[in-house]
């Protein structure tokens, strides 16, 4: 297995902080100056256009986002339009892609294995749905992906909706898909049944081994100025 | 994974065919696998001088987006306006049909350090 670092956050992390650091950890990992790196985490509540995200997608006027106390970011990720928020887990992988083990179904692919498996650990039976990217139960979407490639190195990523609040989703027409409801796994288990959100870390981390065949070396940090500062 | 033996290759999964004194410039199959189905392409403008290494366009899928970056410096002569209606013609025929711009070298001896089709190969994942 490949050694990789994940650090994860304890606490949220402002989206424009965590594209900085993205920004820092690719050029890194290009020169080779880092191993592969995973950041798991959460954002405080935000709405991201991805570069071909189209306004209209989103539902409601900049200013009443604002009242809502939700962030607006544009983002330099594919795809189109996603809310994140405490109760989510967002995964980053900075990875150096032409290894060996990406096999010919790729990064999506690896990403959406990484959900799939994670919810089925946690009860939810998951799946992938044939020309929508993501990964999705019975009861709607409860993953998105959205990636970039700089140098082949990616960044940007994967979120997996756990337990958080779902009526921010009601802003947005997730991901540009009309009608495609919006779910958490929690949502998805029977009623009365509660997830515990670190131990969904927990098993993200284990799929992470798993799927991109990397031994992950915890960094535990604070925030991003801590982290920055162990690389 | 197709390989065409008469291109040469670039670590960033570029390819180059040498047309007399012109480089035609597109995509590995690898690249596109990775990135799936196109749906977006922005090319170089025709005219712009550009340094090897430079970003100079940037392909996009439904869930990534990626850049495209000089193989060697020149200037761009003519790039494939097809693709901007039809960027899939990049993944059902990456180096025919889904070439992405031309480049005048400012040196075609500059060829010399881009990759033989062994190396690329090695960079690549086995299937």
């Amino acid at each position: 297995m490949i050694p990789a670092r994940l650090c994860r956050f304890p606490a949220p992390l402002p989206y424009g902080e965590a594209v900085d650091l993205q920004k820092e950890l690719v050029q890194l990992r290009i020169a080779d100056r880092i191993p592969d790196t995973f950041l798991l985490l959460q954002h405080p509540p935000v709405i991201t256009l991805g570069r071909r995200g189209r306004r209209e997608h989103l539902l409601v006027s900049e200013s009443r986002l604002r009242e809502a106390g939700i962030d607006l970011h544009h983002s330099a990720r594919g795809g189109d339009v996603t809310y994140h928020a405490p109760g989510q887990w967002v995964l980053y992988p900075i990875l150096k892609l032409s290894t060996a083990e990406m096999g010919t179904h790729g990064y999506l692919h690896a990403l959406e294995s990484v959900a799939i498996n994670t919810a089925k650990a946690a009860g939810v039976d998951a799946f992938r749905r044939e020309g929508m990217a993501g990964a999705w139960c019975g009861q709607g979407k409860f993953a998105a992906v959205g990636f970039a490639f700089t140098r082949w190195v990616s960044w940007h990523g994967l979120s997996i909706n756990v337990n958080l609040e779902l009526s921010g989703f009601d802003l947005i027409v997730g991901c540009g898909l009309v009608n495609q409801p919006v779910t958490s796994l929690e949502k998805a288990l029977p009623s009365g049944n509660t997830l515990d959100l670190d131990a969904v870390g927990d098993e993200i981390t284990r799929q992470i081994e798993s799927v991109f065949q990397r031994s992950l070396h915890p960094v535990s940090s604070g925030n991003a100025k801590e982290f920055r500062c162990q690389l | 994974m197709n390989l065409p033996q008469d291109l040469k290759y670039t670590e960033t999964h570029e390819w180059v065919r040498v047309e007399d004194n012109l480089l035609r410039v597109g995509i590995t199959d690898f690249a596109q696998s990775q990135l799936a189905d196109l749906t977006f392409v922005d090319l170089p403008e025709v005219g712009s001088d550009v340094e090897s290494g430079d970003e100079v366009a940037v392909v996009e899928s439904v869930k990534a987006a990626s850049d495209i970056y000089a193989p060697v410096s020149g200037s761009v002569v003519e790039v494939n306006e097809a693709l901007l209606s039809a960027p899939e013609a990049i993944n059902n025929d990456p180096f025919g049909e889904g070439w992405l711009f031309i480049l005048k070298p400012s040196d075609m001896a500059s060829v010399a350090s881009l990759m033989e089709p062994a190396a690329y190969q090695e960079l690549i994942p086995a299937e």
